[in-house]
């Protein structure tokens, strides 16, 4: 791995206490994630796949070790600095779409822009854009529920990209869709990968898919990581 | 987040579950309309109070009682009559002891000649028939020198005030008018009344007859008529104020002089008046303003009489409309606490609505801040809304009421009074306060709503 690294996790720890029952859901997960790379995570569930993005992405704090975004320690800050961190440098993707179904599309895509202060104009107009961009040109006021699990993703994709941030975490974005959809999306996220350079980070079931696009797969097994396989 | 945003934001949630934000404002609605509507009346009162005082000078007057009366006690507030001038000079005794002078024309003069007295009428009623057509009332008759016919104290719904104190005129009250048969104001005016007073007739008088006396039969009473016109009508006091004109009908005093009556209102003063006490009950002082009210009072009391000014029980009154106002916006207050806590209830289930929503907005970017924010609105928005329609149903309602009242009231002669009063900062302060309650009740969902796991709002499953 040549390429600096945008972010990266050393001896990252996660324990769920609840009650008297602790669950370790991440032990010392080291990563280190070179810019412009596109990054798998397989693992069986309840590998800690989601909880390794939730600290990626600063919805979650860990319990003990750090993460570090460009030279900045993620981990260390505070709620308010995590969601300026989650609002300008992450765009997520979740397997359940997560759009706001009273929202049309292009006021689901607008949504970041809202929190980041952007007029009202502005936002439908940078909307619009990304989602030209990831083809739903003629599907811009369509609610989430008069769209297809293919197109609500799309969506979802033009959101996370709607405030140019610097990584793409997508938590199994093909897990509710059917293999073709599957393939176009991941095409979809490869092809912005390539032509941006935006370092993707992406759970997955599908060893096919992530064989196809990723530079490197990360392996874990009961909240550790077993096997790195570099793939380019 | 800009504020436009929030406007917009909070509206269209509100507008995505229309029912229950009606039903939410609804509450806040009749909260704040009761509010109001319970505020507005009690400065209503208040306003009434105040402006009739401040109309009627009633802060330049000073009531002085003689020694003997007892406004309180026995016989009620209602002072005697004139005295039979003629018999009352012959058989005046010296005062004897401490009493002082009764109240009579020289000790009027005395008054009249105090520093910021500007004038003195006694207070002199005697009950009398009064007649015109077949109707007949009985009522009392007040003596009010012509002066104070024409001050502001008599407020006149037709006619004039008679101008000199010979005539045989009077100013009767719409309700009396009313009540013997004049039911049109203006062509009252002009008409002739009949006044029949009562008068003693010792022709028959057996004095050995107390018993009966007692009972009201064999009473050594025949009456004398004289005729009046009618030149003025006054509308009734609508509240029990302590004006000096306490009655229905007025006749200048000269007129008065020439009257035989009877110089008492009831059998106690008849018993009494043999005794002693001559002069008059209660004499009305008005001073040049209200200024000079405390040192004529303590002059009047250096001669021995007992006084009663109206400023000395003002703050009492303030007191008392201070309670009333506290009373009523209670009342007002138990509907604001419901209607906050139906938005409490709105706004917290609102947020286990929008659970996952919130975890949306936090994952793209969203801080505490800006959910609690957006909470806050909603409920203000809820709040004004609230706030300005309840205003308005509250000054519908007591426009309502007013109108109902006043329809009652005004078949008994009280004239026309708006018993509800909106200032400005009433109207303005309703919507604040519907609008702060309603942040109030916001801040427990708001930060709750801000305290929302996205973790846990986002697991899907």
């Amino acid at each position: 791995m040549t390429k600096a690294p945008i972010i990266q996790a050393q001896k990252l720890t996660k324990v769920y206490s609840s009650g008297k029952i602790e669950v370790t859901a991440l032990k010392d997960v080291d990563l280190a994630v070179g810019k412009g790379t596109f990054i798998g995570v397989a693992g069986s569930s309840g590998s800690g796949k989601s909880t390794l993005m939730n600290l990626l992405g600063g919805l979650d704090s860990p319990t003990s070790g750090s993460i570090e975004f460009e030279g900045e320690l993620i981990s260390r800050k505070d709620k308010n600095e995590l969601a300026r961190y989650r609002r300008h440098d992450v765009g997520m993707i979740f397997q359940s779409f997560n759009l706001i179904p009273f929202f049309s599309a292009v006021e689901n895509v607008s949504l970041p822009l809202l929190f980041a202060g952007v007029s009202k104009k502005e936002r439908r107009e940078q909307a619009s854009v990304f989602l030209d961009r990831v083809g739903l040109s003629s599907r811009k006021e369509h609610r989430p529920s008069e769209l297809s699990g293919g197109e609500q993703q799309r969506v979802a994709i033009a959101r996370a990209l709607v405030n140019s941030p610097k990584i793409i975490l997508a938590d199994e974005p093909t897990g509710n869709l059917d293999s073709q959809t599957s393939s176009e999306i991941v095409g979809l996220l490869a092809t912005i990968n390539r032509e941006q350079g935006l370092t993707v980070i992406m759970v997955s079931h599908e060893e096919a898919l992530l064989k196809e696009h990723c530079d490197e797969i990360i392996r874990l097994f009961d909240g550790e990581v077993k096997v790195k396989e570099q793939l380019k | 987040m800009k504020l436009i945003d929030y406007v917009d934001l909070s509206f269209s949630n509100l507008w995505k579950r229309k029912l229950r934000t009606f039903l939410t404002i609804f509450g806040v609605i009749i909260g704040i309309g009761a509010l109001v509507a319970m505020v507005s009346f009690g400065k209503g009162m208040q306003k009434n109070v105040s402006d009739q005082f401040e109309n009627l000078e009633l802060f330049n007057y000073i009531t002085v009682f003689s020694e003997s009366f007892n406004p309180l006690g026995f016989g009620g507030r209602s002072p005697r009559g004139q005295r039979q001038r003629g018999r009352s000079r012959d058989s005046q005794e010296e005062v004897k002891g401490s009493e002082p002078k009764p109240l009579d024309d020289e000790v009027i003069a005395a008054l009249r000649s105090i520093k910021g007295v500007e004038s003195v009428f006694p207070d002199i009623r005697f009950p009398a028939e009064v007649r015109a057509n077949e109707e007949q009332v009985f009522s009392l008759i007040q003596v009010l020198p012509a002066e104070f016919a024409q001050s502001t104290l008599m407020s006149l719904r037709a006619g004039k005030a008679y101008v000199s104190d010979e005539e045989d005129s009077l100013i009767i009250s719409d309700s009396l008018l009313r009540r013997i048969g004049l039911k049109d104001l203006d062509t009252a005016i002009g008409q002739k009344v009949r006044i029949s007073t009562l008068i003693l007739d010792f022709s028959n008088f057996n004095p050995m007859n107390l018993a009966s006396m007692i009972q009201g039969e064999n009473l050594p009473i025949a009456k004398e008529d004289y005729e009046f016109t009618i030149v003025g009508i006054t509308g009734r006091m609508g509240f029990g104020s302590p004006t000096p004109l306490r009655s229905d009908v007025f006749i200048p005093r000269g007129t008065s002089e020439r009257m035989k009556k009877l110089p008492f209102t009831n059998m106690w003063d008849f018993f009494r008046r043999t005794e002693q006490n001559l002069g008059y009950s209660v004499v009305n002082i008005k001073v040049e303003s209200p200024a000079f009210v405390n040192a004529v009072k303590t002059k009047v009391q250096e001669m021995g009489y007992r006084t009663f000014a109206l400023i000395d029980q003002f703050e009492e009154i303030r007191t008392g409309f201070l309670f009333m106002d506290m009373i009523l916006a209670a009342v007002g207050m138990i509907a604001i606490v419901v209607a906050s806590l139906g938005i409490m209830n709105t706004m917290v289930m609102s947020i286990l609505e929008r659970y996952s929503e919130i975890g949306i907005m936090k994952a793209v970017g969203a801080g505490d801040g800006d959910i609690k924010k957006i909470f806050f609105f909603e409920s203000s928005v809820i709040g004004f809304f609230g706030g300005v329609f309840g205003l308005a149903l509250g000054w519908v309602v007591s426009g309502l009421i007013n109108r109902i009242i006043n329809y009652f009231l005004a078949k008994q002669g009280v004239p026309f009074i708006d018993y509800f009063n909106f200032p400005w900062w009433l109207c303005l302060g309703a919507v604040l306060f519907a609008v702060v309650v309603s942040l109030v009740s916001g801040i427990y969902p708001a930060v709750r709503a801000a305290r929302v796991d996205p973790v846990v709002a986002l697991r899907h499953d």
